[in-house]
C-alpha cells in the first residue's frame, strides 16, 4: 500500500538552520520545531544524519515541542548534494530535514593551455586548485577578453574536451592577445586563476595531413616513399609548416619517427626491413604561421596507412661462377655422392668436390671465350 | 437496403484492398509491431531506470539510496502521476482509456525529470539522465504512434506540469531530494505497469489483423 498523504497544510517539523553551509570543521547546533497538530514532545524524537542515529548525548530539549543536535568538528559532507541531516518521530518516521553543505572554498585554477583549430576557434582546458577536493558542487566559468578593449566575455560550451575545459567556437579575433582566466564558485567563495595572455595565431593546430600514401621504390628492399597533402584548411598559409613521419612494423608497438622532414609533402623512408609491412602515419605542425615566431601545435597523427617493402624472389648468388656457392643443392649432393664414392669405391679417391669446382670453372672460361668469338 | 450497399461495399473494399487510399491500411497492420515495440521499449526503458535510479539515489546519499527507505509521500508529490490503481478498474479500462493514461503520464514525468538540476551532480551522471529521457521521449512517441494507428485521439492538455503558485518548486532542499525519490519511484512503478499494459494490448491486437473501419456516408 502506498504510504499515507500527510495533510497538505502543515508540514510535520521545522529544521532550523535549513540548508546550511558550512565550513570543515566547524559545528552546529540544529533544532527540529514539531507542528502542534502532530502531538508529538521533544522527547518523541530523534536525529539521524547520513542515515546514522546521532547519539542521545548530543540532544537537548529546548522546549516541549522542539529537540536540539550538536554537530562538533563537522567533515567535509559525503556527497555534493549534501549531509542528509534528519528529524525523525519514535517509530522512525521523517518529520523534516536539512541538507548540511560541509566544505571547502575552491582554490585559484591553474595550467590554462588553449589551443586554436585552424584559427577558427578556441579550446582552452585547466585544472582545479591543488588540493581539489571542496566537497561541495564547484562551478567553473572561463572568461576572456581582447587585450586593450573593455569587454568580458564567458565561453559557453563546457567539457569538450574533459571536465575541465571549455569551446569558443566563433568570433575570434587574429593579431592582438586574448587574455583568459578561470572563475571557481561554490557556496564558500569564489577562486580567480591568474591571466593568461595569448595570441590566436601562437597556439594554431591544424588537422592532420590527408591522401597519405605509401608506395615501394621500385624494386629496392628496404625503402618506402610516403607522399600527402597539406591539410586543406590552411593549405594556402602553410609556407613554413613542419612534418613528422613515424612508422612501425606490423606486429610491433615501437614507432620510429623522422623528425626532419622540413616542409616538403614527401619523403623517403629507409634501412627497413625486406619483405615486411609497415605502418606508416603523418602529423603536421602549422609553424610560423602569419608570421607568428613560435611553433604551433601538432596535429593529430593521420591514420595509418600500411605497405610492404619488396622481397626479392631469386635464390641467393645466382650463376655468378666467382664467390663460390653456385647451385648449392646440386653441389651438396654431388659432395655427399663424393663422400660415398671415397668410402665404397676404392682407387677413385681423386674425384672429389674440388675436382668438380674446377670444372665449373673451366666451364664457364670456354663458354665466355666461345662467346666471344 | 443500406445493409445490402454496405455488404457490396465490403466486398469491393475486400477485393480492392490495394487500390482504396482512404483505408491507409498500413498504419492499421502496423498497430500489432507498435505495441511489440512499446512493449520493447518500456522493458529496455526499465532496465536503464535501475542503473540511473541506483546513480541518482547515490548522489542524493543516504538514507535515500537505502534498500527500505519509505519516506512519507507528502502532498506536493501529488503532482507526479501515479500508476498505482485499483485492480478491476485497471481491467476495466477501454484500449483508449490505458493508452491515454499511460501517455499522460509518460509525458508529465519526462518533463519533470527533464527539470531535475542541471547542474547538479557529476558529469556521469548528467549524461546518463540525459539518454534516459531521450530514450523516455521515445516511448511517449512510441504511444503516440499506437494510438492514432489504432484511430484514437491524442489526449490534449497541458504536456508539461500544471503550475500552481507556490506549490510547483520545492521549498528547501531536502524537501526537494524527497520530490525527486518519489519521482524515480513513479517512474519505476509506471514501466512495471506498462509492461502488463502492453502485455494486455497486445492479445487484443494481434499482427496480422486488418481492421475496417466504415464511415457511414450515404449508405
Amino acid at each position: 500500500l502506498p504510504p499515507p498523504f500527510l495533510s497538505p497544510a502543515a508540514d510535520p517539523a521545522v529544521i532550523s538552520p535549513q540548508d546550511p553551509t558550512l565550513l570543515i570543521g566547524s559545528s552546529l547546533v540544529a533544532t527540529c520545531t514539531v507542528s502542534p497538530a502532530f502531538h508529538l514532545r521533544a522527547e518523541d524524537l530523534y536525529w539521524t544524519l547520513n542515515g546514522r542515529r546521532l547519539p542521545a548525548a548530543s540532544y537537548a530539549a529546548l522546549g516541549p515541542t522542539t529537540l536540539s543536535v550538536a554537530l562538533a568538528h563537522l567533515n567535509g559532507s559525503k556527497q555534493q548534494s549534501g549531509d542528509n541531516l534528519v528529524c525523525h518521530s519514535r517509530d522512525g518516521g521523517i518529520l523534516a530535514g536539512s541538507c548540511l553543505y560541509v566544505g571547502l572554498p575552491p582554490e585559484k585554477p591553474v595550467n590554462i593551455t588553449c589551443w586554436s583549430k585552424n584559427m577558427k576557434d578556441l579550446t582552452c582546458k585547466w585544472a582545479p586548485g591543488t588540493e581539489g577536493e571542496t566537497f561541495l558542487h564547484t562551478n567553473y566559468t572561463l572568461k576572456y577578453k581582447l587585450r586593450w578593449y573593455g569587454r568580458d566575455n564567458t565561453c559557453q560550451e563546457y567539457h569538450t574536451a574533459g571536465p575541465y575545459s571549455c569551446h569558443i567556437p566563433k568570433d575570434l579575433a587574429l593579431f592582438t592577445p586574448y587574455e583568459i582566466w578561470v572563475e571557481a564558485s561554490n557556496r564558500l567563495g569564489v577562486a580567480v586563476s591568474d591571466v593568461v595572455m595569448l595570441d590566436i595565431l601562437d597556439v594554431v593546430t591544424t588537422d592532420p595531413p590527408p591522401d597519405v600514401h605509401v608506395s615501394r621504390v621500385g624494386d629496392l628492399e628496404d625503402q618506402l616513399s610516403v607522399r600527402w597533402s597539406s591539410p586543406p584548411a590552411l593549405k594556402d598559409f602553410l609556407f613554413q609548416a613542419k612534418y613528422q613521419i613515424q612508422y612501425r612494423v606490423e606486429d610491433s608497438s615501437e614507432w620510429k619517427v623522422v623528425d626532419d622532414v622540413g616542409n616538403q609533402t614527401s619523403c623517403r623512408l629507409a634501412g627497413l626491413r625486406p619483405g615486411t609491412v609497415y605502418f606508416v602515419q603523418v602529423r603536421c605542425n602549422p609553424f610560423g604561421i602569419y608570421g607568428s615566431k613560435k611553433a604551433g601545435i601538432w596535429s593529430d597523427w593521420s591514420n595509418p596507412t600500411a605497405a610492404s617493402t619488396p622481397r626479392s624472389e631469386r635464390a641467393t648468388g645466382g650463376c655468378d661462377p666467382k664467390g663460390g656457392e653456385q647451385n648449392t643443392t646440386l653441389r651438396r649432393e654431388l659432395k655427399q655422392f663424393f663422400g660415398w664414392v671415397k668410402k665404397h669405391a676404392y682407387g677413385c679417391s681423386n674425384l672429389g668436390i674440388k675436382l668438380y669446382d674446377q670444372w665449373r670453372v673451366w666451364l664457364q672460361k670456354s663458354h665466355k671465350t666461345r662467346n666471344q668469338v | 437496403g443500406d445493409s445490402w450497399g454496405i455488404f457490396t461495399f465490403l466486398c469491393a473494399a475486400l477485393c480492392n484492398l490495394p487500390a482504396l487510399p482512404a483505408l491507409n491500411c498500413t498504419e492499421e497492420l502496423g498497430a500489432g509491431q507498435s505495441i511489440q515495440k512499446t512493449y520493447d521499449l518500456t522493458r529496455y526503458l526499465e532496465h536503464q531506470l535501475r542503473t540511473l535510479a541506483g546513480t541518482y539515489l547515490n548522489y542524493l546519499g543516504p538514507p535515500f539510496n537505502e534498500p527500505d527507505f519509505n519516506p512519507p509521500r507528502l502532498a506536493r508529490a501529488e503532482r507526479v502521476p501515479s500508476a498505482t490503481v485499483d485492480l478491476d478498474l485497471w481491467r476495466g479500462l477501454t484500449d483508449n482509456a490505458r493508452l491515454a493514461a499511460n501517455y499522460r503520464a509518460y509525458s508529465r514525468l519526462l518533463c519533470y525529470l527533464r527539470a531535475l538540476d542541471g547542474q547538479a551532480g557529476t558529469a556521469e551522471l548528467r549524461h546518463r539522465l540525459g539518454h534516459f529521457c531521450s530514450s523516455l521521449q521515445g516511448l511517449v512517441l512510441s504511444i503516440a504512434g499506437v494510438m492514432s494507428s489504432l484511430g484514437y485521439p491524442l489526449p490534449v492538455g497541458p504536456a508539461g506540469p500544471p503550475a500552481p503558485p507556490g506549490t510547483s518548486v520545492a521549498p528547501n532542499d531536502f524537501l526537494k531530494k524527497m520530490d525527486d525519490f518519489w519521482l524515480l519511484k513513479e517512474l519505476q512503478t509506471w514501466l512495471w505497469r506498462s509492461a502488463k499494459d502492453f502485455n494486455r494490448l497486445k492479445k487484443k491486437v494481434p499482427p496480422a489483423v486488418v481492421t475496417l473501419r466504415l464511415e457511414a456516408r450515404g449508405f
